[in-house]
């Protein structure tokens, strides 16, 4: 088997912010107070990055999560 | 879909000084209708996000008083300020210490330190011989002005971005705004506009490439600049560069207001002191400069030799407001702030302009008044008060809340809306055109493209030359580049208007710097062809204006200095001549026309069209 696909372009989708949905509980806090507009719920109703390169990695929304669902590994890739 | 909504006083950008706007034009009238709009988010929006460990500048007796201010600003800004607008903002630092520790419900020695005597504690870190930073343990204090200004029954527009200030016979009228996520258009008509969109932060593009790696908050593109000037207000000092050290990579600011009171000083890569203080102004930037022209760079901000009592405060302080993620930056590289080397400089690796920092704005007086009427600007989009910092935002947004309630109700009539249905459906369409086309270059490119320009170009020491080519790629960009932009969405649409903002502010600099004939501030109006500070500069302002639809710049004098303090910081231009030794010699190889037979036959043969035998399955 192909390590990739020849006939697809997929660009690797990385993340510095990751979210544990055992302790996530869908409410939203994050995306609504990330101050730049990064966030946004996914199809199953939890935090992804959408506009990922617009993240100042100011850490509101490790702060604001109410379950502490949520951590910043790292900056981005480019500053850190 | 849009909406047309009365008001009487409309907050543009719910940071430190339009929060505290707000919250003073509900004190200064109980009926007074405030709108607020934010492209963020109330709570966590600006450069106070996540909160601020200090108010910079401040006067609190008996440790300083307004006249220390006034010094201050006085150097710091070499004269070139109008001294009333420091001392009415000094003035007001012992209200503005209430009015924080009320709204944030903190017992006084809570939130600012006090010393045995009762009095708040202020720290020595500017160049004068007196202290002015007060200490602050403010990491809610963005949440608090929130829901203070959610309390006073403000309407309140989050991911809203204002796009224009409508103005008419130099008088505001109206805001045109968007909401980023709906893409719903709202058109306030009001009389009085509070201004406080901040800095323009994303200008000069940093080494990392990162867009957003900035030290300011990213979502502060130059708006306010931008509508101010389309709204025929007049701006100052946009020559005056922001240029800082920073944390190298992370851009978050140097760690310096926190850990040089307590100790810790910047050095070159040989360990010596690059400047006398760790205060950001010209003569201490020109130390920067130096250290890493004589190649004694990297430099780094030194706290090794602190008892360890203190490296924790600083980290406490450091991990807890502001920048947080400067502990995972630094931890995830290994970094202790007890060896010498961990915070790794950066300097001036991102120009641009601000007024709290620096002393480029919006011109403002005393009174927070622009020259609209009815405009009003605060914080680091106000130029009338350099060098203020978070201090100078709240003093002077909380004032000009206040001022615009008071003005907005003396007012009589109504301005003429007559065609504004029309005026609205024709300003979204033009504003949607990145939306509408199947095709075309994508915002982040665009943005990437102006900012390394602007940095490439603007990086001081300034000359003529560099100035006008950068000159000519903002007017470039502008005309090439904006009407081929595609916008995927309302976000993105967002950043096709952010990079309009951009080129103005680029503009403004450029023109600004090449207006200014003469060196000032140390490193943030450099010219190598003009290394000098000239009399008939003192004193005078470079003021920006937009006139016959072309931006006129003309030269002011400033109000009177009231106070004789100094108006030259300590510092010298270098002469720049570096001796690099003989260089071999050799003879000319220029090539004549008529000695060229082999290029010249080619020519003849060929003409200029490339020739096609590389053309896989093509004939020659």
């Amino acid at each position: 088997m192909s390590l990739f696909n020849m006939n697809t372009i997929e660009k690797a989708s990385y993340e510095w912010i990751t979210v544990d949905p055992d302790r996530c509980n869908k409410c939203g806090i994050c995306a609504e107070y990330c101050p730049m507009d990064v966030l946004a719920m996914d199809s199953k109703g939890y935090p992804y990055m959408k506009y990922r390169d617009d993240c100042w990695y100011c850490d509101v929304c490790t702060f604001f999560c109410p379950k502490k669902a949520i951590t910043m590994n790292d900056l981005p890739y480019l500053i850190s | 879909m849009y909406h047309i909504i009365e008001t009487d006083v409309v907050v543009v950008g719910a940071g430190a000084a339009g929060t505290m706007a707000a919250i003073k034009a509900r004190h200064a009238d109980a009926n007074v209708r405030i709108t607020v709009l934010d492209k963020s988010v109330m709570e966590t929006s600006g450069g106070a996000g996540r909160g601020m460990d200090a108010l910079n500048t401040m006067a609190v007796p008996p440790y300083s008083y307004p006249e220390d201010v006034v010094e201050h600003t006085t150097k710091v800004t070499e004269g070139v300020l109008d001294q009333n607008v420091a001392y009415e903002f000094g003035k007001r630092c012992p209200q503005l210490i209430e009015d924080l520790e009320k709204i944030m419900d903190r017992e006084k020695g809570s939130l600012f330190p006090v010393d045995e005597d009762g009095n708040y504690q202020l720290f020595y870190l500017h160049p004068i011989q007196k202290p002015l930073l007060l200490p602050m343990d403010g990491e809610e204090m963005k949440r608090a002005l929130a829901k203070a200004v959610r309390e006073t029954g403000a309407t309140i527009y989050n991911r809203t971005a204002a796009l224009q200030i409508i103005s008419e016979n130099n008088a505001v009228k109206g805001v045109f705004a968007f909401n980023i996520r709906t893409g719903e258009y709202y058109y306030f008509k009001t009389k009085s506009v509070c201004l406080t969109t901040g800095c323009a932060a994303r200008m000069g593009l940093a080494s990392s490439g990162y867009l957003v790696g900035c030290y300011e908050f990213p979502g502060n593109a130059g708006d306010g600049y931008h509508m101010a000037y389309q709204a025929g207000a007049e701006l100052v000092n946009m020559e005056c560069f922001q240029a800082n050290s920073l944390i190298k990579d992370h851009q978050g600011p140097g760690c310096g207001y926190v850990a040089v009171p307590r100790g810790a000083y910047g050095t070159d890569r040989n360990g010596n002191s690059t400047w006398s203080h760790g205060y950001s102004s010209g003569d201490s930037k020109m130390g920067a400069w130096k250290a890493f022209a004589e190649g004694r760079g990297p430099t780094h901000l030194k706290m090794s030799h602190l008892p360890e009592e203190s490296i924790k405060v600083v980290e406490k302080i450091l991990w807890g407001n502001e920048r947080t993620s400067r502990k995972i930056f630094h931890q995830n590289r290994g970094q202790d702030y007890r060896d010498g080397d961990a915070v790794e400089l950066a300097f001036a690796e991102e120009v641009g302009v601000c007024g709290g920092h620096s002393s480029s704005g919006v011109m403002a007086d005393k009174n927070g008044a622009s020259s609209v009427k009815g405009l009003y600007v605060a914080g680091d989009v106000d130029g009338g008060l350099p060098h203020s910092y978070l201090g100078g935002a709240l003093v002077m947004g909380g004032m000009i809340g206040g001022n615009a309630a008071a003005y907005s109700s003396t007012l009589d009539g109504e301005f003429d809306y007559k065609g504004l249905k029309k005026w609205i459906s024709d300003e979204i369409q033009t504003f949607e055109e990145p939306l509408r086309r199947d095709n075309g270059l994508p915002t982040d490119q665009v943005e990437y493209k102006a900012r390394t320009r602007i940095q490439h170009y603007m990086k001081p020491p300034k000359n003529p030359e560099f100035l006008n080519i950068a000159l000519w790629w903002m007017d470039r960009i502008r005309n090439e580049d904006l009407p081929r932009i595609k916008a995927v969405d309302y976000h993105d649409l967002l950043k096709a208007y952010e990079i309009k903002c951009i080129l103005t502010v680029g503009e403004m600099m450029a023109r600004s710097s090449l207006y200014r004939t003469e060196s000032r501030w140390g490193y943030q109006h450099w010219r190598v062809d003009m290394p000098e500070s000239k009399p008939e500069w003192a004193g005078q302002w470079v003021v920006i204006k937009k006139e016959n639809d072309s931006m006129t710049l003309s030269k002011r004098k400033v109000p009177e200095l009231k106070w004789d303090f100094a108006t030259k910081m300590e510092y010298s231009y270098p002469e720049l001549s570096f001796d690099v030794g003989t260089p071999f010699k050799k003879e000319s190889n220029w090539i004549n026309p008529e000695e060229d037979k082999w290029m010249a036959g080619t020519l003849a043969e060929q003409g200029m069209s490339t020739p096609r035998r590389f053309m896989p399955g093509k004939e020659k």
